[in-house]
């Protein structure tokens, strides 16, 4: 049976890309370097998190279109590699917005200080006769 | 194509894919027809299926009394798990997929074979040799961690997490390949005629299924090696005590799982869109809003994993972003109910065994859905998390379409399969006794929930035991309904009547080659005219008419 309806009828490309896997070879190379760099330089808290994810996505970007040929192959077949950076994003995206939100809104600012500081409001008032012992709380755990 | 054959009398097709090339283990265990390895990888699931009911009768055996029954509360923590994890992994993610798929999906197409055949053996390969090293820890003292996996305390367990873990991330490899090639058969391996928009309902359905294979199983893998790595090195990922961050497991793993629920849920929709027009006899009511609506929810299933996380320390805001996506899904699965039930309205109905299991699976979909939505409200996520209101809620909508989508396939393609007819009669009483015991099994377990009952406890208050005892009973009535099915299909293999290519008149595609289908999958190459699911120019003869005689 040879007939068929699919839409991937296009031919495969030839494998004679020497001088072009050598060069991509290359940049993965210089990449690593620099991401490699990038951890020596203290580069400050989120921004070097960014720059080494995209230094990340450019490599296996070329990966995938180079060494994996997706350069040679028509549109639907980008749309692949296209899509996945897009659910990256997503898991990365969503991951980061409940970090960036949890401190301010689930712990106060203060939380760490606020029950030591509590229990020596509560320690004054028992001293100054305005609170009775059962209601001490137990000391807070550094 | 000639339509419906009701009146040809049943023949069985001399030369079959059960006889050709030849009949001997050694040609079952090297085949590369997708059919052989879709039967292969049905009986392997259902072993996997047996093994899990077998740890889940042992589970509701325990709670039958509020204390100690059989068992110490450790043997309870790895029974539990082992019974997700033999589920999840090795039944409800691959059954139906690996399972039907592979042998419907390349007929339907009317292709000969799947894209890669080699890579499909590999598949069912690792699928076995996932199981085998999971099997292995499990023989080994098993684990304790419920089949989330849960950091820290995973990473800190004296059990046998690691092989566990390792079964379930080469399983996950299995399910990539499965994915990947129907991916590529269906846009490189259609039939002249077959253009997307004559695509068989199951086929859009599977496509849909094998995106997210590909697209959300890599993460788990990633996951899951992760946890590995700190359970064996130590490393700081997820333990907070050495700088790692809990939730972010979370994270990660339900990324994967919240979509694997769609890898359970999107087979079973497929099998019933195509069960729904059988035995209606009816034209789908909205083709492209169901197959569309595939897509949508394999789509809005990634935004949704976080409702998992509501307690878990996950920031408010991130709760409430991700309990409004959730809501969502409900959409598109409440456009796929709409337009099954709109199929069978002035239909040609056949309560037949198939389409009972469809009546069961529409009402544990829309029970389990609504409490589904319920349960993505944030404020009463609080009051309901891990107690069995949730066990109850995912065992509706999870396993109990998962289940009756299962088991209607295997009854609608069975003449298919195997070219032989079960008795029918013996069908409907299974069909009763499943459905029935499935509701009298998890319906206490919402109000055990409401309640307040936590899961993943042996021993519990004596208020609850009344509720338990009639959970466990329930579980009885549904062994009891599995072991009937599996006697008279047992029976039917053999001395079943012999079926004919099409004994339930279906327009379906893969209904035009002989019973059981030539290694070929046909004689030779279909050119289909009409859509898959058009039966407004055929008489209203119900399903069945056409039914066989003994051979």
């Amino acid at each position: 049976m040879t007939a068929h309806a699919g839409d991937a009828a296009v031919p495969a490309p030839p494998h004679s890309h020497r001088g072009r896997y050598l060069a991509v070879w290359i940049a993965l190379l210089l990449l690593t370097g620099l991401t490699w760099g990038l951890s020596r330089s203290h580069v400050p808290g989120f921004a070097g998190v960014a720059i080494a994810l995209g230094i990340a996505i450019v490599k296996g970007t070329l990966v995938a279109l180079f060494f994996m040929h997706l350069w040679d192959r028509p549109g639907p077949s980008r749309l692949v590699l296209l899509s996945s950076l897009v659910f990256v994003a997503l898991l990365i995206g969503l991951t980061l917005l409940d970090v960036s939100t949890r401190s301010p809104l689930a712990l106060p600012p203060d939380a760490d200080t606020a029950p030591e500081a509590l229990r020596r409001t509560i320690l004054e008032e028992e001293a100054a006769g305005r609170r009775s012992p059962p209601e001490r709380l137990p000391r807070a755990t550094p | 194509m000639s339509p419906l054959p009701a009146g040809d009398p049943p023949v069985y097709a001399a030369r079959n894919y059960l006889n050709t090339p030849a009949t001997g283990l050694r040609s079952w265990l090297t085949t590369l027809d997708h059919k052989r390895i879709g039967v292969m990888f049905l009986v392997a699931t259902l072993v996997a299926f047996a093994l899990g009911g077998v740890f889940a009768l042992l589970i509701r055996i325990e709670l039958l009394t509020p204390g100690p029954t059989i068992m110490d509360a450790m043997t309870y923590n790895r029974i539990f798990t082992l019974h997700g994890v033999v589920m999840i992994f090795l039944f409800m993610i691959p059954a139906i997929p690996s399972g039907f798929g592979n042998f419907l999906l390349p007929i339907m197409l009317g292709a000969r074979d799947v894209a890669f055949p080699r890579l499909n053996l590999l598949s069912f390969y690792l699928y076995l040799a996932g199981a085998a090293i999971a099997l292995w820890g499990m023989i080994h003292g098993g684990a304790d961690t419920g089949w989330t996996f849960y950091t820290p305390y995973s990473t800190t367990t004296t059990t046998k997490v690691v092989p566990i873990l390792l079964g379930a991330f080469v399983v996950g490899f299995s399910s990539i390949l499965t994915g990947l090639n129907f991916i590529v058969t269906t846009h490189t391996l259609r039939a002249p005629g077959i253009t997307w928009s004559k695509l068989p309902l199951f086929v859009w359905s599977i496509y849909a299924t094998s995106v997210i294979q590909i697209l959300a199983t890599p993460v788990l893998g990633m996951t899951l090696l992760l946890v590995a790595i700190e359970h064996a090195f130590g490393w700081g990922i997820f333990d907070p005590a050495r700088g790692g961050d809990p939730v972010l497991f979370q994270h990660f793993f339900w990324f994967y799982s919240h979509p694997a629920v769609y890898i359970m849920i999107l087979p079973a929709m497929a099998v019933m869109s195509e069960v729904v027009c059988a035995f209606s006899r009816k034209n789908i009511f909205g083709y492209k809003a169901v197959a569309y609506s595939s897509l949508g929810i394999a789509f809005v299933g990634f935004f949704t994993w976080g409702h998992h996380l509501f307690t878990s320390g996950q920031s408010p805001y991130d709760a409430g972003v991700f309990g409004v996506l959730t809501m969502f899904v409900g959409i598109f699965t409440a456009i796929k109910i709409f337009n099954w039930v709109a199929t069978l309205y002035r239909g040609s109905i056949s309560f037949k065994t198939p389409f009972l299991y469809f009546l069961g699976f529409l009402f544990f979909l829309f029970f389990g859905g609504m409490t589904g939505v319920a349960l993505a409200t944030v404020s009463l996520d609080v009051h309901w998390q891990d107690t069995y209101f949730v066990v109850a809620h995912f065992h509706f909508i999870m396993v109990g379409s998962t289940i009756m989508a299962f088991l209607a396939a295997l009854h609608y393609w069975w003449p298919k399969l195997t070219g032989r007819l079960y008795s029918e009669r013996w069908g409907l009483v299974g069909a009763v006794l499943i459905i029935s015991g499935f509701v009298f099994t998890f319906l206490p377990q919402f109000l055990l929930g409401n309640e307040g009952m936590p899961r993943r406890y042996f021993a519990y208050p004596a208020r609850y035991q009344a509720l338990n005892v009639a959970s466990s009973a329930g579980a009885s009535v549904l062994a009891i309904g599995f072991s009937v099915v599996l006697v008279y299909l047992l029976v039917a293999l053999r001395h079943g009547p012999v079926a004919g290519s099409n004994p339930w008149g279906s327009r379906g595609y893969e209904w035009e080659t002989s019973s059981p289908p030539p290694l070929e999958n046909f004689e030779v190459v279909p050119a289909f005219e009409r859509g898959p699911h058009e039966y407004h120019d055929l008489p209203a003869a119900a399903p069945g008419a056409g039914e066989g005689r003994h051979a």
